[in-house]
């Protein structure tokens, strides 16, 4: 018996807004003990929690303030919006949003 | 001709044997011949016109460009459905940066879907076949990448690495795959997957190329804050073979094959033939010394690597959303547009990354996983680090042995040779600079080894790996489909 129902394996990929189907889904509950058990692997290591975390491979130091007077690069709005699947005139089209 | 290296093509080039047109359309030809055998391409850029040839070494020279980089004007798909029509206005940083030295781009390269996978299976446009033997895997992400390098249609196709996906293809496919210390190369253009892992690399068929080809891409960029200013360091200039004196360290625990109850006649036959590498590095006057490692951290790699780039693909991909770009999906609401468009664009493996992703990053979740990874992660960068004080470089197999066949599902490969499988993900963990060459054959097909050391000394890893290339008969070799 899975640790995971649909329902939550449909839950995690709906927060991710992505859909699934039902082959997707069985597939992904078939194997998400197994993943989970991987996953404590992690746990096993003694005393993990007094270690501070590592975000970035190492230190990466900005010293560097950029000026206030640097206006940046302008990007013609055609290229901006020649990939937009719906546009309508200077703008990015969606369904309207409130009412 | 086009099977030739960086520097003899330049050679070619300058006393006027050959021109940059003809170069770039042998290319071009090139390509095409072998699209059919092995799927390296979703475009072949037909159009592609040579350059003007200089004393820059990279000028007039055709190369190959994974899809993860944008291209301006040219079709950039990630090798994903969710970015199928998507043709940028701006060239990736190291595009840009190849094309001020002159250097032609000549086709986009296949990858496992956004860079995450390792098997060169899941691209939008089909299974990307080994040209060793065309029903092995060439591995991935940077799958046509390495496939058309050991096919010698350019010298050199640019690669990124999250886990190892430029330097097992490139054992995989008998070539030189190069990762570079992290932020080396800026990553802006490329379709991110897991930001503190990516690195943007390169696919060669010897070292002196791989130098060449990263010194053209380099250096400080002001869109990538994690770019750091290499500009004192001349990789391709500060290549020696002196290397007497240098000391490396190998993990015993995954390199000694009384270590595994049950190993394959392949993984013996790898061991075997690291064991043979090591005397020639001993022969060079290199010290090598084995480590181990506790086996726990050990253990615990693959699932670091699992919970910390499938956490941060989550983040990444969130503006794969099919409104600016990408084919836009149906809905009622912008959320439904975008969910549309991501259910019917993301392949079942990717969303499967994407559901460990959310599940680690539950409330209930982030302590028990993706801290405790990222803690994981402190403990083998420090485990390195100590180490590193000591060695200039580690030396490991690449992988368990040859490139697998197509239909091996990598996902439920044997728990007793994961750690080795998927060692080189520490190089990811630590941005160090780690580079693989081919050093031999198990049944029929080319084998790597690689160097990983200290960040920032990307110098004394390569020459290493150039030292050790001239005892070995594999520099510029191209695929031959015997098997």
């Amino acid at each position: 018996m899975s640790n995971f129902t649909e329902e939550m394996i449909d839950n995690y990929a709906d927060k991710l807004l992505i859909g699934l189907t039902e082959e997707e889904r069985k597939m992904i509950q078939t194997e998400f003990d197994d993943i989970e058990k991987d996953m404590e692997l992690i746990n096993d290591i003694p005393n993990i929690k007094d270690v501070e975390v590592l975000s970035y491979p190492f230190e990466m130091e900005v010293s560097e303030l950029r000026s206030d007077d640097n206006e940046g690069k302008e990007i013609p709005i055609d290229e901006l919006l020649r990939n937009a699947s719906r546009v309508e005139g200077r703008e990015v089209e969606v369904p309207k949003v409130v009412g | 001709m086009i099977g030739k290296s960086i520097l003899e093509l330049h050679d070619e080039l300058k006393n006027g044997k050959v021109t940059s047109n003809e170069l770039v359309n042998e290319s071009l030809k090139a390509c095409h011949e072998i699209q059919d055998k092995t799927n390296s391409f979703v475009t072949i850029i037909d159009d592609a016109k040579g350059s003007e040839v200089t004393d820059d070494l990279l000028s007039g020279i055709p190369y190959g460009i994974k899809d993860i980089f944008s291209t301006k004007d040219i079709l950039s798909t990630g090798s994903s459905n969710t970015l199928n029509n998507y043709v940028p206005f701006f060239d990736a940083t190291c595009v840009a940066n190849l094309k001020k030295h002159g250097a032609v781009g000549v086709a986009k390269t296949v990858l496992d879907e956004l860079g995450m996978g390792g098997t060169g299976t899941t691209g939008h446009t089909g299974i990307v076949h080994n040209p060793w033997n065309l029903e092995r895997q060439t591995a991935g992400s940077s799958a046509g990448s390495a496939a058309s390098v050991a096919c010698g249609v350019y010298p050199y196709a640019l690669g990124s690495d999250t886990g190892d996906s430029i330097r097992k293809p490139a054992a995989y496919c008998g070539i030189v795959g190069y990762k570079p210390t992290y932020g080396m190369i800026s990553r802006f253009g490329m379709f991110q997957f897991a930001s503190s892992l990516d690195t943007v690399g390169v696919l060669t068929r010897n070292v002196e190329d791989a130098a060449i080809a990263v010194d053209g891409m380099k250096g400080l960029d002001e869109n990538d804050m994690t770019t750091w200013d290499s500009s004192s360091i001349n990789l391709f200039k500060s290549l020696n073979k002196d290397v007497k004196g240098k000391k490396l360290f190998y993990i015993e625990n995954v390199c000694d094959i009384n270590n595994y109850s049950n190993p394959s006649e392949e993984l013996k036959e790898h061991l075997n033939n690291f064991k043979e590498t090591i005397k020639r590095c001993e022969e060079l006057g290199i010290s090598v010394s084995k480590v181990n490692i506790d086996s726990k951290l050990l253990n615990a790699l693959y699932s670091t690597y699992v919970v910390i780039s499938c956490a941060e693909a989550t983040s990444n991909m969130a503006n794969l959303t099919g409104i600016s770009f990408g084919p836009g999906g149906e809905g009622k609401s912008p959320d439904e547009m975008i969910k549309d468009h991501r259910t019917k664009g993301f392949s079942p493996l990717i969303k499967r990354r994407f559901v460990i992703g959310s599940y680690v990053l539950q409330r209930e979740n982030q302590e028990k996983f993706f801290l405790n990874a990222k803690r994981v992660r402190r403990l083998i960068v420090n485990k390195m680090n100590e180490l590193f004080k000591e060695y200039d470089a580690m030396i490991a197999p690449v992988g368990t042995g040859p490139a697998k066949y197509i239909d091996d599902n990598k996902n439920v490969h044997d728990k007793e040779t994961r750690v080795l499988e998927e060692l080189l993900q520490i190089g990811n963990f630590g941005g160090y600079p780690s580079i693989t060459i081919p050093n031999g054959f198990v049944n029929n097909l080319p084998v790597g080894v690689n160097i990983t050391g200290k960040v920032k000394d990307d110098v004394s890893v390569l020459n290493i790996a150039y030292a050790l290339e001239s005892t070995m008969n594999y520099k510029n070799q191209l695929a031959r489909e015997e098997n």
